[in-house]
């Protein structure tokens, strides 16, 4: 399969700072002893060079579907990086002292795109609440989302017709508590998704300042739009012209009408 | 260089939301256009002849840049060959908006704008660093400036 290698490399080597770097030994493929090799880990992606000053990688690693295990070794400080596919290698490597595996295992654990993705999510979901209880005069605050970057949070396959309780989200320990666990079986990730469903209805209301327009550079005050949804993930919106159930658009107009309600109440 | 292509192939595997039949142009000359199942996984895009199951190859969407080309036409191309352009012909305006939107959003880097966006909002609005409960306050790969910490009550150092 081919990859565009020359850009891959010129990732490994750029002025992006990496995530993490260092000395290890790396047990080779044919021959089976151990090389020290200079890693450099950038997103999710764990580049190998001969030397400290090469000017470029030997190799890399791509750390996705993967987890990292302390292993069984006549070498000291040796770890592993396991793959959950069909023959897939093991990547057998050992650090120069208990700090540094113990530093470079956390490190290569959470180094996955999904890892990122979820915390991501996670923080997204609690600025929303966070911004959604500041409540009266806090209309300004919410991230002025274009109609593009709406997401609604509703849970694969399910129908969401229950809204109303997600405001008062009691989701965010089990969520967050399962990333935590994400650390240490990374396999699991994908069921961490909170079993409540949200829908993001509130924000459709408020006509949308400049639409935010994918580009990677977030304006201070406006969040950037949201990374890409996972399959199965709704595409329904309180706008969409693919939102044909009534039902669900009842309900979040039924919700706006219940904030402003109690917003009202509470200014009396 | 080597790669862990067994792993990759598998990770070509998994479901996505966006996979499409485009039309996909290499960026050497004489590259012609040809149809192609083009399908995003994490922040990789593979593309496959349209009836195998292996991916010919795949495009590491990190230091990239994403240019609308005409309306149903768009361009990926890597910062270090800027002139060596992917191009890729979609049936539609919208779907051709899509894929881009898609694309741009799809690096790591891109996340970790987001991440440091809200943990900085967050800690503002409460004065507590989000990550900390989860024991990831120090990682680097979450700090505003590289290294640099995020302190209770200090906001001047984001």
């Amino acid at each position: 399969m081919k990859l565009n290698e020359r850009s891959v490399a010129h990732y490994a080597t750029c002025d992006s700072p990496p995530d993490k770097t260092g000395f290890l030994f790396k047990k080779g493929e044919r021959n089976t002893a151990y090389h020290r090799r200079w890693f450099v880990l950038k997103g999710n992606m764990l580049f190998y060079f001969e030397e400290r000053d090469s000017r470029e990688p030997i190799g890399v690693i791509v750390l996705e579907g993967c987890t990292v295990e302390l292993c069984e070794s006549v070498e000291e400080f040796a770890f592993a990086i396991k793959f959950d596919c069909a023959k897939a290698r093991v990547y057998k490597l050992a650090a120069e002292n208990q700090a540094a595996m113990e530093s470079w295992v956390k490190a290569l654990s959470r180094a996955s795109f999904d890892y990122m993705r979820l915390v991501v999510k996670e923080l997204e979901r609690q600025l929303e609440e966070i911004q959604d209880a500041a409540g009266a005069g806090g209309q300004q605050s919410r991230p002025k989302l274009s109609r593009r970057n709406q997401v609604v949070r509703s849970r694969s396959g399910a129908s969401s017709s229950s809204s109303s309780s997600s405001l008062s989200s009691s989701s965010s320990a089990p969520s967050m508590a399962a990333v935590y666990s994400a650390q240490k079986s990374l396999q699991d990730e994908v069921q961490l998704i909170s079993g409540s469903s949200r829908e993001n209805g509130v924000a459709w209301s408020k006509p949308p300042s400049a639409s935010a327009n994918g580009s990677a550079e977030a304006a201070p005050s406006r969040a950037p739009p949201v990374p890409p949804r996972r399959l199965g993930a709704s595409l329904e919106s309180p706008v969409s012209p693919d939102t044909a159930c009534f039902s669900k658009l009842h309900d979040w107009y039924g919700r706006e009408v219940e904030e402003l309600r109690a917003q009202w109440l509470q200014s009396q | 260089m080597r790669f862990n292509e067994k792993e990759l192939v598998c990770l070509s595997r998994q479901p996505s939301e966006m996979a499409a039949e485009l039309g996909m142009r290499g960026p050497k000359k004489g590259d012609v256009v040809k149809r192609r199942l083009v399908k995003l996984v994490v922040n990789f895009l593979f593309y496959f002849r349209t009836d195998e199951e292996e991916p010919i190859g795949a495009l590491l969407l990190e230091q990239c840049h994403v240019e609308r080309e005409d309306s149903q036409t768009f361009s990926i191309a890597f910062l270090d060959e800027a002139e060596r352009k992917y191009l890729f012909e979609c049936d539609s305006e919208e779907q051709c908006k899509e894929w881009m939107d898609s694309i741009i959003k799809a690096s790591y880097e891109f996340m970790r704008k987001n991440l440091i966006f809200y943990r900085t909002e967050i800690h503002r609005l409460t004065g507590k660093d989000p990550l900390e409960q989860y024991g990831i306050s120090d990682e680097t790969r979450f700090q505003v400036n590289s290294g640099s910490q995020l302190m209770n009550r200090d906001t001047s150092s984001l």
